[in-house]
Formats: C-alpha cells, sequence, structure tokens
C-alpha cells in the first residue's frame, strides 16, 4: 500500500479547504450591496483572489529565506526553499493575477491598470516568480545558476513591502485594504468566515506545496549525484 | 613593483554542484612559464579563467603583480597592468578586421605598436584589413593568439599573459613561431600560465603542472623580445569601441531602430495622427513609445559580443564592456524626433531629449538584466527579458509628465 507523507496529505487538506471556499463564495457568502460595485456579482471572486494573495506572499517569503539561506550559508535546505518559493509564488501569484484581471475587467471595464502601483508591483514579483522557475529550467544545476537566481530572489523581495504598502500610500485603481485597514475595511462576520476558510486552505496548500516540491528537489539532486558518478565525474 | 604577477592563492571554485578546484595555490614570478596539463576536466581552464577574473571563487584570493584583482568576497578590481587573455574560445568580434582587433588590444595597454612584423610572422600580414568572419578557423585562432602576446610584446614592463589552448588549430609553423615568441618573452622576464596538451609547447616551460604537483625544469635560454611600444592612451574606450562596433555592422540600426520604427508603424495603422489630437496622454505615448522599445530590444553591442565570449574577454581585461550608451541616447532623440512630426507636428526639445534620455535608460536597464546572467551557463536561454515590465510604470509616469509641459 502505498504510504501518505505529510506533503501529499497537506496538499489534499489544502485543495479540499481551496474548494469549500470556491463553493462558499459562490453559494453562501452574502451578496455586496449592488450601490457599492459597478458589478457585484464579480465581487465574489475576491474569496480566491485575497486569499491566493495571501498565499502569494507567504511563498514570496519562503522564497527569500531560501535564497538568503543559499547566498549566505549555502545551504542546501536553502536552495530546496528556493526552488519550492519560486514555484509556488508563480502558482499563487497566477491566480492572484488572472482573478484580478477577470474582476477588473467586470468593475473597472480593463483587466489591467498599468500606472496602477499595486498591479505592477505584483504583476512584477509574478514575473520574477515566472523568471526563476523558467530560468532554472534553462539552465544546468549548479553553483553559477544557484547563486544568480538566489540574487534576483533576494533583490526581488525589495517588491514585496512595495505592493504590501502600495494601495496605502498611492491608491489609484485597486481596492484599499479589506482587513487590517481601518473603518472602511471591516467585513460582515459570514464574508470574513469564508475569507478565513480561504487564506487558511491556501496556506495549507502552499506548505504541502512547499515540502511535496523540497522532495522531488532532494531526488533530482540524488539522481544528479548517481548520474555523475556513473559517468565517472568529479 | 613586485616580481611575482600572478598569485593564486588558496582558491576554491565549483563548476555545477562539484568543487573542481579545492585550496588551490600558484605563484608565478617573471619570467617564468608554467604549463598546466593533464586529462581533460582537471581545471586547467577553470585556473586560467579564474586568474583572468572570470569564475567567481568560493574561497580565495587572485593577485596580479602583488595587487587584488578577484576574491572570494566579490571583490574585483581591474588590475593596475594590462594582461594578456588567450581564452579557449577565440573571444574575437567577427565584424572587425584584424588591425582593428588587435588595435583594440593595443589601445588597452594604452601603447600602440607596429603590427605588421608580428602579422608576417604568422603569415597574416596579408588580410589584415579582412573582417575575422572572412577568416578561416586556423586563422581566427592565429588572431586570437597574437592578441594574448600583445600586451606584453609591446611593454617594457614584465607582463602576465594567460593562454588557454593556444595551439589549438594551429599549423606546424604558427606553432614554432609561437614557440619561439614565448621563449622570447619569458627572457624579458615577462610571465606565462598556459594550458595545453600539446607536448610541444612543453619545452618552453619552466614548470610544468598537473594541478596536482609542479615540476620544475630548464627552459630554453634565447635572446629576449626587444621590440616595444610607444605610449598611446585612448580615453573612454568602452565608448568609442561600441561606437566602432555599431558603426561597422549597423547592429543598432538593424535591431533596434527597425524595431521603434515598426511600432510607430503599427500605430499609424490603427490611429489617423490627426483624429487623437485631443487625447493627450494617448499621443505622448504615441510620441515616446519608440524611444522605450529602443531600451526594450536591449543593447546590441552586448548581444555581439556574446559572439566567442568576446564579452568574457572584455570583461577580464576592463570593468566597463563597449556599449551602445551613446548610439541609444541619440537614438532615443532621433526617433523621438522623427514620432513628434508624424503625431504631433511640431518640435519640442525638451521631449526629445526626454526620449533620448529614455533611450539611454532603458537600454542601461536592460543591459544590466543581461550582464547579471552572465555566470550562467546558457546565459542566453534564461527568460531574462521577463522582467522587463518593470520599465513601463515609469515609462507611463513620464509620459504624464510630459503633456504637462
Amino acid at each position: 500500500m502505498m504510504r501518505v507523507g505529510h506533503g501529499e496529505l497537506l496538499l489534499g487538506t489544502g485543495f479540499l479547504g481551496v474548494m469549500t471556499t470556491l463553493y462558499l463564495a459562490l453559494n453562501w457568502a452574502p451578496s455586496v450591496s449592488i450601490d457599492a460595485f459597478a458589478s457585484p456579482a464579480a465581487q465574489r471572486i475576491f474569496y480566491w483572489h485575497v486569499p491566493s494573495a495571501w498565499a502569494a506572499f507567504i511563498a514570496f517569503s519562503v522564497l527569500f529565506t531560501g535564497s538568503a539561506m543559499w547566498i549566505f550559508k549555502r545551504s542546501p535546505l536553502g536552495w530546496k526553499l528556493h526552488v519550492a518559493g519560486s514555484e509556488a509564488s508563480l502558482a499563487c501569484g497566477l491566480m492572484t493575477v488572472w482573478s484580478g484581471c477577470v474582476w477588473g475587467a467586470a468593475e473597472w471595464g480593463t483587466p489591467w491598470d498599468w500606472s496602477d502601483v499595486r498591479l505592477n508591483t505584483f504583476g512584477l514579483l509574478t514575473l520574477l516568480a515566472l523568471f526563476l522557475v523558467l530560468g532554472r529550467q534553462s539552465q544546468p544545476d549548479g553553483i553559477e545558476s544557484r547563486d544568480t537566481f538566489s540574487t534576483f530572489g533576494l533583490y526581488g523581495f525589495i517588491l514585496v513591502p512595495i505592493t504590501y504598502v502600495a494601495t496605502r500610500i498611492w491608491q489609484i485603481r485597486h481596492p484599499g485594504p479589506v482587513v487590517g485597514g481601518g473603518e472602511d475595511s471591516s467585513l460582515s462576520s459570514d464574508m470574513g468566515l469564508v475569507l478565513l476558510i480561504g487564506a487558511i486552505s491556501f496556506t495549507i496548500l502552499i506548505a504541502g506545496h512547499i515540502v511535496m516540491s523540497a522532495k522531488i528537489t532532494e531526488y533530482e539532486q540524488r539522481l544528479e549525484k548517481l548520474q555523475n558518478h556513473i559517468d565517472g565525474g568529479f | 613593483m613586485s616580481d611575482v604577477l600572478l598569485e593564486l592563492d588558496g582558491i576554491t571554485i565549483r563548476r555545477g554542484i562539484e568543487v573542481v578546484l579545492s585550496d588551490f595555490n600558484l605563484e608565478l614570478n617573471s619570467g617564468e612559464c608554467i604549463i598546466l596539463h593533464g586529462k581533460n576536466g582537471t581545471g586547467k581552464s577553470t585556473i586560467i579563467e579564474a586568474a583572468a577574473r572570470l569564475i567567481p571563487m568560493e574561497k580565495g584570493e587572485v593577485r596580479h603583480h602583488g595587487q587584488l584583482v578577484c576574491d572570494s568576497e566579490g571583490r574585483r578590481k581591474k588590475p593596475v597592468s594590462p594582461f594578456g587573455l588567450t581564452l579557449q574560445s577565440n573571444g574575437l568580434v567577427a565584424s572587425q578586421t584584424i588591425e582593428n582587433h588587435l588595435q583594440t588590444v593595443c589601445a588597452i595597454s594604452g601603447l600602440d605598436f607596429d603590427l605588421v612584423p608580428i602579422l608576417d610572422a604568422y603569415g597574416l600580414s596579408h588580410r589584415r584589413h579582412d573582417k575575422i568572419a572572412h577568416l578561416s578557423g586556423g586563422q581566427q585562432r592565429k588572431v586570437s593568439v597574437i592578441s594574448g602576446l600583445i600586451p606584453a610584446m609591446l611593454s617594457k614592463e614584465s607582463r602576465l599573459i594567460l593562454l588557454d589552448e593556444p595551439d589549438s588549430g594551429l599549423d606546424d609553423m604558427s606553432i614554432e613561431t609561437l614557440k619561439t615568441h614565448i621563449n622570447q618573452l619569458r627572457n624579458a622576464g615577462h610571465s606565462f600560465l598556459i594550458a595545453t596538451h600539446d607536448t610541444r609547447l612543453f619545452q618552453c616551460a619552466t614548470s610544468l603542472h598537473d594541478i596536482k604537483q609542479e615540476t620544475r625544469q630548464t627552459a630554453i635560454k634565447c635572446e629576449p623580445w626587444t621590440g616595444f611600444g610607444t605610449p598611446a592612451e585612448v580615453p573612454f574606450l568602452a565608448t568609442k569601441m561600441g561606437w566602432r562596433y555599431n558603426a561597422s555592422t549597423l547592429i543598432s540600426i538593424q535591431r533596434n531602430w527597425l524595431s521603434a520604427l515598426l511600432v510607430i508603424g503599427c500605430l499609424l495603422a490603427l490611429y489617423e495622427p490627426l483624429s487623437i489630437k485631443d487625447q493627450e496622454i494617448l499621443v505622448m505615448g504615441f510620441v515616446l513609445a519608440p524611444a522605450l522599445t529602443i531600451g526594450l530590444v536591449g543593447d546590441s553591442v552586448i548581444s555581439m559580443l556574446y559572439e566567442q565570449r568576446a564579452i568574457d574577454w572584455w570583461r577580464a581585461q576592463v570593468n566597463m564592456v563597449p556599449n551602445s550608451n551613446l548610439e541609444a541616447l541619440l537614438s532615443g532623440c532621433i526617433l523621438t524626433l522623427f514620432s513628434m512630426q508624424v503625431f504631433l507636428q511640431y518640435m519640442d526639445w525638451r521631449i526629445i531629449l526626454i526620449g533620448g534620455l529614455i533611450g539611454l535608460l532603458s537600454t542601461f536597464s536592460l543591459r544590466l538584466l543581461q550582464l547579471s546572467t552572465l555566470r550562467l551557463a546558457r546565459s542566453n536561454a534564461v527568460f531574462i527579458r521577463l522582467l522587463t515590465p518593470i520599465l513601463i510604470l515609469p515609462w507611463a509616469m513620464v509620459v504624464e509628465y510630459c503633456t504637462t509641459l
């Protein structure tokens, strides 16, 4: 019988939670006032958008931590975290950008606004994650590639605090914070509950992905070592 | 000045995941020639490239003439004395003539020199006005080897020469000429570190090194080299060389200008300039779009230098590689002037200058991104352009500002 590891368990639980969030968002969460939004029905995508953005920030933090551990300590665990963090950042970043574009098209009449700081910095973070994932696949694994991509991971993290404060400082088109943003950010309890379930589910999903990815990276490294051994290389 | 021309002090280098060199030490004194030999993959080229400050180290430091040029902390200083370098790849730019290339090598040394006798010795003087692209593989190798020897041939001071498999592709006569030159230059006090499998060159060595052990031997004695260059400083070498590479190939016109003109064409296909005259931001965006396009295409000179690892050859010699800064500034101004005439039908020198600066700064940013991936094994295959949208927001802000002028 196949043994289910921590990674698989977390991934499965997270996936179930995310599906539950989607069901609750579409069928159970209360509707918003038709006066508050141009497209009130589209607002339900926010139960997907906000938790995936939350998970993306966790993933970016893992990417940053991993990059720093590799650059400063040459830690193999750091590299595994970098790989897992970049993949998770890409997945969550794309989910956030995609859901944001869908909502933007319905609410603003345009899926993207190049003049909005929050949209731009988050978009760039996602592109950075895409660059790290595709770039790594284009190169043989080695110190040179690990150093280069970790450096990008480290510098790229500068965008995270800018993205976080962007709507507080320059609110151009993206709405302000829905949680922790003062009086304007209060949510009804039902809305808050769905959002909480979403945030927890996405966090578990990301944790599962990171554990699984780290395991896969370890297997890849072992395989490479064995291949080198067979080749009789250094 | 110290008599030790090269010191590799406890260097540890990884290539890929594995350690290729561990705590490696080497000292090369004036008038010595150390030949690195041994099986493939033992680290001979790695040592040469580390000495040329091209490979980052895990541990240790490299000194030229007693002064630190690079170390494991990431410090990288331009060597005080120019040195000769021949890489395994030739490091040549195919669009240059032999004479132009060798004059550049002389300019890096800050000296001028009559190149004809040297080219004669290698049977190349009749082709000195030919482009490198028109030469055979063996002839290109000769040019690369001469480039490596020139800093010593020009200088009365002792110079360090690094040659990585200089013999590959050379005919017997050229090997003999090379041996003569190495011996003459070594007897004049210059030092050589050579990686080779060719046992004919072993006769030039004062030491043979198989990476594990150094064995000293008696080298051939001969008359020392006597030809020297005359001082000829070339200021702004990187910018001048960038201009020359651009002028000889028109590569900026071919890549950057063409893309920018295509953008203007596409915009004209969508809108009649007169029909959008009242939409200020849109029109200004159209006016400044070609300038941004120039930058987004990237620095064409850098792309050209990827040929035969010419960029690595340049990076070893100087801290600032040839670039298209001047062309980007001028192209930005000219194309903005053109798009102003198309979309606005009037001229404002401030916007033209801003267009030039957009061209310059975006080209500079792209170059920074391109150069940041140079260490990678396949730096051309990496998706670095995914990060270029970082330029869109600042560009949009400049466009908005220009509408207020």
